[in-house]
């Protein structure tokens, strides 16, 4: 039996209480003083509007946000639509690992690897698409990517007309300018780099744990990889996005 | 991860051996598991009496009935004795504050076990399900059908070999088909009952849920509730993905605190594997479990109250809960999927002006409750309608297996959080509510206070919330940090195998609970040791609150059926999974 546990009892009510009328009056006088409260700058919001315009947010006291035309302002973690980052040279980041597709659990990223023309890169997705309907946005993803290739914004308003318009290819996923420019939806969720004190220290062992041969790590990981479709006919310039 | 060798703790295995010279044998339990006592299904009904009323067991409380399928395990780890099933039931002792499992493994070739529910009423709808899901069959068991799949449903989804993504037709005749919709027919009294149907998208019910009443003009002479429309098969599915990929469906228990599931779900993992996660990350898990709890608890309560006619309030309580989404938004980037924690820490640090925003918060959640408080905890027309309606006495709430406020509403001081303290809730002071009325007032009460104590957990964490890393060092776990992956081999090693792999949980049982802020929110995982899950079963804790539905409105009226209901919290979510 917890040390601590307070019994509590049903509230005895008064006389006044009991004939209920004072009380409706009290009550009332509280709801109606939320409601005068909110009144005053309601009015003056629609004195605003009345000019097509959203008073600032200084002077409303009632929390309800005036969406579209107004959005609440999510974190910088906040997961909503997918990008894919770019080098300094314009070519995706990504590098068609397979990881964020093996590590999402909806099973709703499906990329197809080439082989890129700029020997360093080695792979690149020739298809890389979110089905942005069975996406759950957990950020899995985001965290998988060894190559920070794959971010999130903070873009939340997705509709679609159909299911084939849900699925974004290579050319909607890729960052745009749009995605951080004034107004547009900003960064969202980021891989979390975290820290790891005990490494710094130089106390990190890799804790008894017998390292896989890499190779055969590598080959695992290449069982688990559909064969790249007909390579792509004429190289593509160094830009694979479209 | 140590290599403590498993050990048996069962306190009165003499008591047991002597009644129960081998039929009845305790066995080793692993690291951070309950004690385990496995029984021959002959013998379980005069084990499962003895286990309630001997003086030294006392297990009143039946919290779960996890049942699995073994067939699939790994050669080394099949069942010696050939036997396909087993059912696991999950005891809890409120006399002694101790947990059991009983463990009962039945052939395949006749699935068959006594039903215990003349022992534990609660064993009703578990077993129901374990028969649903698993095809156990329970000998005697007073209503054995579909309770989560329907009526046209073939097979048995949780056993090893049913393929998942079947789709079976369920007809209108296999919904309507209630045993009670159809008995008002040929009853000698149908001339005078008529049948209700309520739900599953009836406002008040807050979810998908069904209940069925017989009214004898507006009093109800008989009820029968009916879930499964939510169902959304997590435990099936979760077999198929990793112990990471499990997380964002935890998110989806619960749905009203969501993140309290995933903290459940991780630290029962991190159970298995013997992790430790840092300081930071379990005072920053009990402060937003908390915030969560109040949610909950503000959710229930104002859609309560509208149900029984105060609009007012629910403004003002959703306008804190609102503010609450924010900050857990501003922690893990979604204000409902918050897929916050990673088994072995978070998924990211808090912000910076955690701390700040957290107290600046709760101060307006305060002031939210307060409000309420002033304006319904002395209402005369809020106390006729929620006192002594929805009655359940403490024999009745622990007989029919009640956790959380339901159950301390009813006078059992039964908390997880004093009871078996978990990521360092014993360092806090605060206090359990509790209530003796076991109406629907003290289920009101007792989550208003509750509040409170949350917010008093709350400002204590926030005071002295520790500094330093949010997640485990053992790469073996949880990712390294991305400029080692980015930039070392080795780094990139530990993350290549933890996507590609999953995270390897050593071969092994638990069953790990967490005070949810309906109840006793436990996940029984069975691995064997790969990286995926062999078997999760959640017990849901609102499944026996529902399960208890039908006999707590009887002799009532349907809007008393709809307040009490509303102050079950009945979360469709984790009912159905
Ligand atoms: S956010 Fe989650 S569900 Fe969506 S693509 Fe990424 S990993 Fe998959
Ligand atoms: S994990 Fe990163 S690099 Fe690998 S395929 Fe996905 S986006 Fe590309």
């Amino acid at each position: 039996m917890p040390a601590k546990a307070v019994t509590l009892t049903v509230p005895e009510l008064t006389f006044w209480e009991r004939i209920y009328l004072v009380e409706v009056a009290k009550g009332l006088f509280r709801t109606m003083s939320h409601l005068l409260r909110n009144l005053l700058p309601t009015l003056k919001t629609d004195a605003y509007a009345l000019f097509g315009k959203l008073p600032p947010a200084g002077e409303r006291s009632i929390p309800t946000i005036y969406y579209p035309e107004e959005k609440r302002n999510y974190s910088n973690r906040f997961r909503g639509r997918h990008i894919l980052k770019k080098r300094a040279d314009d070519t995706l980041r990504c590098v068609a690992c397979y990881m964020c597709q093996t590590a999402c659990p909806a099973d709703c990223i499906d990329i197809v690897a080439g082989e890129h023309p700029v020997l360093a890169y080695e792979k690149y997705p020739v298809k890389f698409e979110i089905d942005l309907l069975r996406c759950v946005m957990c950020g899995f993803c985001v965290d998988a990517c060894p190559k920070d290739a794959i971010w999130m914004t903070r873009d939340y308003e997705l509709s679609f007309f159909d299911r084939k318009s849900a699925v974004y290819g290579i050319p909607e996923l890729t960052e745009k300018p749009g995605d951080t420019a004034e107004g547009g939806p900003g960064y969202g969720y980021r891989p979390y780099y975290g820290a790891s004190p005990m490494r710094k220290a130089g106390e990190f062992q890799p804790s008894g744990l017998a390292l896989m041969p890499f190779l055969d790590l590598r080959n695992k990981a290449i069982n688990r990889m559909p064969a790249p479709a007909a390579p792509p006919a004429a190289p593509p310039a160094a830009k694979p996005a479209a | 991860m140590s290599t403590d060798a498993p050990v048996s703790t069962v306190s009165f295995a003499p008591v047991l051996e002597r009644k129960f010279a081998g039929r009845a044998r305790p066995e080793a339990s692993g690291r951070g598991d309950v004690p385990t006592i496995s029984v021959d299904p002959a013998s379980l009904h005069d084990v499962a009496l003895f286990l309630r009323d001997d003086p030294s067991t006392r297990f009143d409380l039946l919290l779960d009935v996890a049942s699995i399928d073994r067939s699939k395990l790994p050669a080394e780890q099949l069942p010696r004795d050939g036997k396909r099933f087993q059912a696991s039931y999950i005891l809890y002792s409120t006399r002694r504050n101790e947990h059991l499992r009983v463990k009962a493994a039945v052939p395949e070739a006749r699935p068959s076990l006594p039903s215990l529910v003349d022992v534990w009423p609660a064993a009703n709808w578990f077993e129901r399900e374990a028969w649903d899901l698993m095809g156990i069959d329970f000998e005697n068991h007073p209503n054995q059908k579909r309770l989560l799949t329907h009526n046209g449903f073939v097979g048995h989804a949780l056993r090893k070999d049913y393929e998942a993504g079947q789709r079976w037709l369920c007809t209108e005749e296999d919904i309507l088909q209630t045993d009670l919709a159809s008995k008002t027919e040929t009853a000698e009294d149908a001339f005078e009952t008529m049948t209700l149907n309520f739900g599953p998208s009836h406002p008040a019910t807050h979810g998908t849920l069904r209940a069925v009443f017989r009214l004898d003009g507006e009093t109800i002479v008989a009820a029968e509730g009916e879930c499964g429309y939510l169902h959304r098969c997590f435990e099936k599915m979760s077999e198929s993905h990793t112990y990471s990929q499990v997380i964002p469906y935890t998110d989806r228990l619960n749905y009203c605190s969501p993140m309290i599931n995933g903290n459940g779900y991780a630290r029962a993992v991190e159970q298995m594997l013997g992790v430790e996660i840092p300081p930071r990350a379990r005072a920053v898990r009990v402060i937003l479990s908390e915030f969560s709890r109040i949610m909950d608890h503000l959710v229930c309560i104002a859609a309560n109250l509208v149900d029984i006619g105060a609009l007012t309030n629910f403004w003002f309580l959703f306008q804190a809960r609102e503010e609450i989404y924010g900050l857990l938004e501003a922690c893990c980037g979604a204000r409902l999927t918050s897929s916050y924690a990673r088994i072995g820490g978070l998924s990211n640090d808090v912000p910076e002006n955690f701390v700040e925003w957290s107290r600046r918060l709760l101060v307006e959640v305060k002031k939210q409750v307060d409000e309420v408080d002033r304006l319904v905890s002395r209402n005369g027309i809020a106390m006729k309608r929620l006192r002594g309606t929805g009655l359940v006495t403490k024999e009745n709430a622990i007989a029919w297996g009640f956790t959380g406020p339901c159950l301390r509403a009813s006078g059992v001081p039964y908390d997880l959080r004093k009871d078996k303290p978990y990521d360092g809730y014993e360092t806090y002071d605060f206090d359990i509510p509790v209530m003796n009325d076991g109406d629907n007032y003290s289920r009101y009460y007792v989550r208003m206070e509750e509040m409170r104590q949350s917010a008093r957990i709350i400002e204590q964490g926030l005071s002295r919330l520790p500094s330093g890393p949010v997640n485990s060092d053992d790469y073996r776990v949880v990712l390294p940090p991305k400029e080692m992956v980015y930039n070392e081999m080795e780094g990139l090693i530990y993350h290549f195998k933890l996507v590609f792999e999953g995270i390897q949980v050593p071969a092994g049982e638990i069953y790990s609970s967490t005070e949810g802020a309906n109840g006793e929110l436990g996940y029984s995982i069975v691995s064997d040791g790969s990286g995926r899950p062999y078997r999760i079963k959640v017990r849901p804790p609102c499944f026996p609150l529902f399960a208890a539905f039908e006999k707590m409105v009887v002799g009532g009226m349907v809007s008393d059926a709809v307040a009490t209901l509303g102050l079950l919290n009945i979360i469709a979510g984790e009912l159905d999974r």
